[in-house]
């Protein structure tokens, strides 16, 4: 029984990641419909910032959460502005193939300054935590679910509560309408990619936390992105908490506790999850159709 | 005026003179041949570009000194070594490509292995098409050799070995552990090794309580640890890579796994494991293909003093080798050697010398068996002992006692 | 006459003869090409060497033409669904993987342990009969979610074989060594490259491919003036299947090593898609361009460890030109009018961009 808790306790704490991870390529791909595949570069070049403020001016990690996220606000809001806005109403596909040719050349300009080897931040709190009752539940990741919860409220009061939010809802729905109004159709988008990746970059400063980085570290995050976003539906912040959440807890509950199976079947089971949904029900479990 | 003194001494300085021409040996008055093409793709950028760059080291070693002593010997005629390199960006497709190139193109007569088990696969493959000799020290899965390759030669110990020495070592123990969890990653090479460690465990006592793999490159690896945290275990072992290495023992701190001991096939032999953990890598064991420590006898090439100071000297570090340099520059010698003992550059004649090798370097015994892999020398256990590697197994080749147990996480 | 070089859509002129003299010269081109890539090999052969001919390739340059002609064949395959159809599929290298593995299961001597011929003959058929059962599913998605979807598939089918020890588990497989066999995979591998290019012309003056470029343009109404849509995509499908996994199967055989890293390769999978889409999506020779001027860049470019980096982000910065500024890609600048003028350009671009 404990260990059953114990593993409860951990998907959700992972999934926390996941929800922060996902919320910026939600945000991107519900508003502006654009699938990022650049958006594990972008959570990895926030993971290096963090770390570069850590092991060079011993910055805490939750403390320069701020200052990341600003500088990934700009570089997002430069990337929108200056080339991804010139596909959006090309076919899709193009949109798909600029984001990853970008996702090659983030990487390896990452690949440039920083080699290849690990770096990881260790604060000097991590791997303490509380003990409740025999379940462990560490500092850090409890505080990565803290912020990830935060930021997803954030973003959701920001669209829902504010005018800028209105507007970017607005550009979501019907573009061409909003510009009738009035909405400044790049300037939007811009913001709305920068938002996402601000997001990203918050993710990526947790994820130093957790585990080593490399430069091609990221790529897992876009496709757990992925399966968060289809599990949880677009549309709706509370889609992609739900969907994170219960991602994290699927795959520590289904890694471990399945009998028989293997946690190297976790791949395999988690894509023919994700297939299964996009076939049977597009719009995840709380989503809009997009 | 010639008289018979003068003559005869003019006679004998002729003799001398000519004596000292034609004499051989000694490093003097061999003749030259030309040089010798060996070929090398290797991982210099992309997925395993810090290991291949550390393969690479171990290549440069074994180059600058034989070119030094004037290069190879075969049959009274010296050959400088040319080593051209090739990178395959860790994929092996393109290794495969360009290990065709190396003999195609740039005439290589001889190979020396890529980084990795799926690249050595590829490029043995080529290297059996050509009829070329590869003499590779980085790729361990033993499904390669047991394809029945002819020309494809592996000096270090096959996978199964990889924590084989950990278990002996654990049997010498006190209080001697008694149960295993054995975390795995689902790559082949990993894979070979949980397998031995699961075959072997039960004939030296120890249980298996808990076992499991992983998808190579997992980075969440905290349910697995939970998992193997309720059975208890004495020893936790795992074989993988480094990036999973460093998560898992992360979240044995997070999780409070007190493990009486840990021990990682891959990982902790490199610095990064000690940078990215600090403190908490203390007390941790790997099975290593050698360390800085052991105590091999060489019948020729450098002793172990002298290479790591070599390596020290050249490559203008405090850091000893690893053992991935070691391992690629006993490749290289393994392939001299052949080649000296073959007294000939062919192919075929230099294959079968590699086939009869027995010789033992600073890397330990090198000898192949009917498949063409090194079951002959042992896998030593390293331990890092207050943020120093040290080598605690076996005994006679050990600098240092195995520091057991490990004390709990709450105490250090 | 209506001109529909305005719509950001592809345009299917590409591959009418009539008219332009650059289009001769690119068609003249590549059969000089392709009569080099056939003869020049033989001067390798014992009995060129006997007749004293001076040898004019090297088995590595053979190696390289036989994966340029796997890639035109993946190209393509993938051509078929995402250029003429205009369902992206990200996940193509799937029909490869199991092309590959039918082939390198059914010949292995500890399993299945028929011959060769055989092998490769199933390698198609088990491809493109996955692709009809799986998408008859995925092909109801369209735009991302297709794609997803497809990536999707070809990771879980890569992991699920990874995990069976009868398909090789994570050591791989190993068919046979076949020595002195270069030339004759170079011809096969060339041989499938042309059947693929002769399928998608077949394809593309019948009635079948006016349908699946009416199924692009606008789907709904495709469906309303009576095509069969659901038939003729999952058509598409397997064909591109087929084609994709018989080049599998050619490929298990000649590289004699399978495992999921080269089987399921997702470097395979991208390029693919690039060399598509920077030749001339949609277009008959364009995947054809794009393999041919792709592949000799990579090629030219590999082994050298200094500039391996800057390779990597000079494909990225020409993925995201070519997609920007020549969206219908290099068989473009063949077509009937030259697409690439600045003003051309600068007009695509207020199409497309906001």
């Amino acid at each position: 029984m404990t260990l059953l808790l114990q593993q409860v306790v951990l998907g959700l704490l992972i999934g926390g990641i996941y929800v922060a991870v996902a919320m910026g390529f939600s945000l991107v791909w519900g508003i502006l419909n654009i699938v990022n595949l650049a958006h594990g570069a972008l959570v990895i070049v926030g993971a290096y910032l963090t770390w570069w403020l850590f092991a060079r001016l011993g910055l805490d990690p939750f403390l320069s959460l701020p200052l990341v996220a600003l500088a990934l606000f700009g570089l997002g809001y430069l990337l929108q502005r200056g080339l991804v806005n010139r596909v959006i109403r090309a076919p899709l596909f193009f949109t798909l193939l600029l984001t990853f040719g970008v996702n090659l050349m983030i990487v390896n300009v990452l690949l440039l300054l920083f080699k290849s080897d690990f770096r990881s931040v260790t604060p000097a709190y991590s791997g303490s935590g509380l003990g409740i009752a025999g379940i462990e539940v560490p500092y850090i990741r409890v505080g990565a679910l803290a912020v990830a919860l935060l930021v997803a409220g954030a973003v959701g009061y920001l669209l829902n509560r504010t005018r800028t939010g209105a507007a970017i809802l607005a550009v979501g729905a019907d573009r061409d309408a909003a510009r009738l109004v009035g909405v400044d159709l790049r300037h939007v988008y811009a913001l709305t990619f920068a938002i996402g990746a601000a997001c990203a970059g918050v993710a990526g400063a947790l994820i130093s936390t957790i585990q080593a980085i490399t430069p091609t570290a990221g790529e897992p995050y876009t496709l757990q992105a992925f399966v968060v976003v289809v599990l949880g539906g677009l549309g709706r912040v509370s889609a992609t908490v739900v969907g994170g959440l219960l991602f994290g807890l699927v795959e520590t509950l289904g890694q471990t506790m399945v009998p028989g199976l293997g946690a190297g079947w976790a791949n395999a089971i988690a894509f023919a999850i994700m297939v299964l949904v996009l076939v049977v029900r597009p719009q995840g479990l709380l989503g809009r159709l997009a | 005026m010639l008289s018979r003194r003068n003559v005869a001494g003019l006679a004998a300085a002729m003799a001398v003179g000519l004596a000292a021409c034609g004499s051989a040996g000694g490093g003097a008055a061999t003749t030259t041949g030309e040089d010798i093409v060996i070929g090398a793709p290797m991982s210099i950028t992309g997925s395993q570009s810090k290991e291949g760059g550390l393969a690479k080291q171990g290549y440069d070693m074994w180059l600058q000194w034989i070119n030094g002593q004037g290069g190879i010997v075969v049959k009274g005629t010296r050959h400088k070594v040319q080593l051209k390199y090739e990178d395959d960006q860790s994929k092996p497709d393109i290794s495969a490509q360009l290990t065709q190139k190396l003999v195609a193109e740039e005439h290589a007569q001889f190979l020396l292995g890529p980084y990795g088990s799926a690249t050595t696969a590829s490029d043995a493959v080529v290297a059996e098409k050509n009829g070329v000799p590869m003499v590779e020290g980085n790729g361990a899965a033993q499904a390669i050799f047991n394809q029945g390759y002819k020309y494809v030669f592996g000096v270090l110990s096959p996978a199964n070995r990889y924590l084989q020495g950990v278990l002996d070592m654990a049997a010498s123990l006190s209080p001697r552990p008694t149960s295993i969890a054995m975390l795995s990653a689902d790559d082949n090479f990993s894979l070979e090794v949980a397998k031995a460690v699961t075959d072997y465990a039960p004939s030296k006592g120890f249980a298996i309580v808990y076992s499991d793999k992983y998808p190579n490159g997992s980075t969440n690896l905290s349910g697995l640890v939970a998992n193997a945290k309720a059975k208890s275990p004495d020893l936790v072992l795992n074989s993988g890579h480094l990036q999973e290495a460093i998560a898992i023992h992360k979240a044995a701190k997070d999780l409070k796994l007190d493990a009486r001991g840990f021990a990682y096939s891959v990982g902790p032999s490199t610095p990064d494991f000690v940078t990215a953990l600090g403190k908490d890598a203390d007390f941790v064991f790997s099975g290593s293909q050698w360390t800085a420590q052991v105590k091999y006898r060489p019948s020729f090439y450098l002793s172990v003093p002298d290479y790591v100071a070599a390596y020290k000297k050249q490559f203008s570090t405090s850091e000893e080798p690893d053992y991935h340099v070691a391992e690629s520059t006993a490749a290289c010698l393994a392939l001299q050697k052949a080649i000296e003992n073959a007294g000939s550059l062919k192919p075929d004649k230099v294959r079968d010398a590699l086939a009869s090798l027995d010789v033992t370097t600073f890397f330990g015994q090198t000898k192949f068996d009917s498949r063409g892999i090194n079951v002959y020398k042992p896998m030593v256990v390293e331990q890092i002992q207050d943020g120093k590697h040290h080598t605690v197994w076996p005994a006679d080749l050990a600098d240092a006692k195995p520091l057991y147990p490990t004390p709990a996480w709450s105490s250090r | 006459m209506s001109d529909t070089s305005e719509s950001p859509h592809f345009s299917s002129e590409g591959l009418r003869l009539a008219g332009s003299g650059r289009r001769r010269i690119l068609l003249v081109l590549l059969l000089v090409a392709l009569v080099l890539v056939l003869l020049a090999p033989l001067t390798t052969t014992d009995q060129a060497d006997s007749l004293g001919l001076p040898s004019l390739v090297d088995r590595s340059q053979v190696r390289i033409l036989t994966t340029i002609a796997m890639f035109v064949v993946l190209a393509s395959g993938w051509n078929l669904v995402g250029g003429l159809t205009g369902y992206g599929s990200f996940g193509n290298v799937a029909f490869f993987g199991l092309g590959a593995y039918t082939c390198a299961v059914a010949v292995d001597v500890h399993r299945l342990h028929l011959p060769l011929a055989v092998g490769i003959a199933l390698s198609p058929v088990v491809a493109a009969a996955f692709a009809a059962l799986v998408g008859l599913a995925l092909l109801r998605l369209r735009g991302h979610y297709f794609a997803i979807a497809t990536l999707g598939i070809a990771v879980a089918v890569g992991e699920v074989v990874k995990n069976i020890e009868f398909l090789g588990g994570a050591t791989g497989l190993f068919p046979p060594i076949l020595r002195r066999a270069d030339l004759v995979f170079l011809y096969l591998m060339v041989g499938v490259a042309l059947l693929a290019v002769g399928v998608t012309r077949v394809i593309l003056r019948s009635r079948f491919g006016y349908g699946l470029i009416a199924i692009r343009e606008n789907e709904d109404a495709a469906q309303v003036l009576g095509v069969n849509t659901t038939a003729y995509k999952v058509a598409a499908f397997a064909v591109a299947a087929a084609l994709t996994g018989l080049a599998g199967g050619v490929f298990a055989l000649w590289n004699s090593f399978v495992n999921q890293e080269l089987g399921f390769s997702l470097d395979f999978n991208i390029q693919m898609i690039l060399m598509a889409v920077v030749g001339g999506a949609g277009t008959l020779l364009g995947p054809v361009i794009g393999a041919v001027v792709l592949e000799l860049l990579i090629q030219l470019l590999a082994g050298r460890s200094d500039v391996a980096v800057y390779t990597q982000i000079g494909l990225g910065l020409l993925l995201a030109v070519t997609v920007i500024f020549v969206p219908r890609g290099i068989v473009d600048f063949f077509g009937g009018r030259s697409r690439l003028t600045l003003a051309q350009i600068r007009r695509s671009l207020r199409e497309t961009g906001v």
